[in-house]
């Protein structure tokens, strides 16, 4: 049963980065391939503060996504405002330049051997919360006239810009919210598994997280939600080796996006009205 | 340093920019028809250097054969990624987008499939493959490998530029990649013509898989190395092979002098950090030709 949990709990804090990527990669249609460097920078600035120099945990994890904040910032100033390629590439260079550093500062990460003896201060309920809340604050961001905005930018840039829309500021929030989404989930995955090593947040976990936004549909928020515990439960599932499982996954994908370009919901979601419906008429109907 | 030392590390770093521009330019060729960053690339010269090393290893192979046999495995596998992941999506009419989640998933699996294969480890061509190793001139060392990719990659290109400028099919490619839809309005089959460029990309692909598998070493991961190409092709300007194939020298002599000067560790830091001067003052790459497409 606890292995059931602990599970839970990764998919839970895993789906809270894959949020992240959501708004900017299915909204934005911006890619970034340094995602996963955020949440290494969340996970290792979290961990030291609060193991080496004994910071309380909240306060550990709000410098931790101030840093990443800053650096979305400057990374973005850069690039967010020429070709997209190029945004790619420069969220790439800034994943591989941050697990260079943390490879390289063996002195205060620990280098390629990792961290660990971090302590478990992440408690189920905090997992599952804040994954909650990050559901409602995408949904919010959604349905709000900034996240219209995103959508209208994905489209097409320039006839957004004549609207009105200032497409750098808005994509430079974006991303900044995002990187803070990944910063918050390293911290809670730090002190879930209590070990942290840089080889693990290279671009290739950036580029899952783009998969699982497109598997799902990223034009659907409970896409998005289901397909990520999909695809994370999905190793835990099939028990072959590592290998044979990644192929067996990256053979779906290829199915879904072949078949099903929109992803598996499309643009579906979940909602109440149905359910609100059917109270009501059943209500209507022993009134009369 | 020596002078000896400066340009021992100057042919180091033109040898390996000539692989990264073999890469490159494989890499551009496929943005520049379809317009989409083909990670696949990647997988398809993972599997072709393995396929050059079962050659050399197993079959006894010279080192003429087994360069044609990864060019060969190359060239077969793009056109099936092309036929896996692209054509049904192009048929549909599928955005960008879609193009790049594919093309990385192919990269993926192509791994994966390397990994079922020769599981984790390292492994190296045998030596007898390449039998002078080295060349003296002076104090100058040249290793007889980097020399070989300096010198097939030339011949490569060579060839490439033949057939992009004299043949019927070459002059296809170029025509779809200026306008994909006027070319079939000129009546041009464009699917023949796309599946050429995969196949002219998929030996540029095959070719740099074994040099780099010869002077280096091989292992799964080797279709990484597509990222050299995709950094070469950015900044190169994708519109331009030359633009694309100059940055990849350049990214190759900067590199060897990084790690020869502050590590391999930290050199990933140093090159980020041009990479962001260089994106802040030349905005659309050396090239300068200026595209407005996503993804």
């Amino acid at each position: 049963m606890t292995f059931y949990i602990t599970v839970a709990i990764s998919i839970a804090i895993s789906s809270i980065a894959v949020l992240g990527t959501f708004m900017l990669t299915g909204m934005n249609g911006l890619f970034s391939l340094g995602q996963a460097a955020f949440m290494g920078l969340g996970a290792y600035a979290t961990a030291i503060l609060v193991v080496n120099y004994g910071l309380p945990f909240p306060l550990a994890i709000l410098i931790a996504i101030a840093l990443a904040i800053s650096l979305a910032f400057f990374v973005g100033y850069a690039t967010l405002r020429i070709r997209q390629d190029f945004f790619a590439l420069a969220t790439f260079g800034f994943g591989q330049a941050m697990i260079a550093l943390l490879t390289e500062t063996v002195t205060i990460t620990g280098g390629a051997m990792g961290f660990s003896n971090i302590p478990r201060l992440t408690s189920p309920a905090l997992a599952f919360i804040s994954l909650a809340i990050a559901i409602f604050f995408v949904w919010g961001f959604r349905r709000s006239h900034f996240g219209k905005d995103s959508l209208a930018i994905r489209s097409n840039e320039l006839a957004a810009e004549v609207e009105g829309i200032n497409a750098f500021k808005h994509k430079m929030i974006v991303f900044v919210i995002s990187a803070g989404f990944a910063a918050y989930a390293g911290a809670l995955m730090a002190f879930h598994i209590s070990y942290v090593e840089p080889a693990t947040y290279g671009w290739i976990l950036s580029v899952t997280w783009i998969i699982i936004v497109f598997f799902g549909g990223r034009d659907s928020l409970t896409g998005t939600v289901i397909g990520a515990i999909i695809l994370l439960a999905a190793p835990e599932a099939l028990r072959f080796t590592t290998a044979w499982r990644i192929l067996v996954y990256c053979v779906i994908i290829l199915l879904i996006i072949n078949l099903r370009p929109r992803g598996l919901f499309g643009t579906w979601e979940i909602s109440l009205k149905p359910f609100l419906r059917f109270f009501k008429s059943k209500k209507q109907q022993e009134a009369k | 340093m020596q002078f000896s030392i400066i340009l021992q590390q100057v042919v180091n770093g033109l040898s390996l920019g000539a692989v990264y521009a073999l890469i490159a330019v494989g890499f551009a060729l496929i943005f520049n028809v379809l317009k989409f960053s083909n990670f696949a690339h990647g997988g398809v010269l993972g599997i072709s250097a393995y396929a050059g090393y079962i050659a050399a290893n197993q079959f006894k192979l010279p080192l003429i054969p087994v360069i044609l046999v990864g060019m060969v495995t190359g060239a077969i596998l793009a056109v099936l990624v092309e036929l896996i992941a692209f054509r049904w999506i192009r048929l549909q009419k599928g955005q960008l987008v879609y193009f790049f989640v594919t093309s990385v998933t192919m990269l993926m699996l192509l791994e994966q499939v390397l990994i079922i294969r020769f599981g984790a480890s390292f492994e190296s061509y045998p030596y007898t493959l390449v039998k002078v190793r080295v060349l003296q001139f002076g104090d100058v060392t040249i290793s007889v490998t980097y020399l070989l990719s300096l010198i097939s990659t030339i011949i490569a290109f060579s060839g490439l530029i033949y057939v992009l400028k004299k043949t019927k099919i070459g002059i296809a490619i170029r025509a779809a990649s200026n306008d994909l839809t006027a070319t079939s309005l000129m009546g041009i089959n464009v699917n023949m013509v796309i599946i050429a460029a995969f196949i002219v990309s998929g030996m540029l692909g095959g070719l740099s898989g074994v040099l780099y598998g010869i002077s280096a070493s091989l292992s799964p991961q080797i279709g990484q190395i597509v990222v050299k190409g995709f950094i070469a092709s950015v900044l190169g300007g994708l519109g331009s092979l030359t633009g694309v194939a100059v940055a990849a020298v350049v990214l190759g002599v900067l590199e060897v002098f990084l790690i020869s000067t502050i590590g391999s560790g930290l050199s990933p830091v140093v090159i980020f950090l041009l990479m962001v001067v260089f994106l802040l003052v030349r905005p659309h790459g050396f090239a300068g030709v200026s595209f407005s497409d996503k993804a």
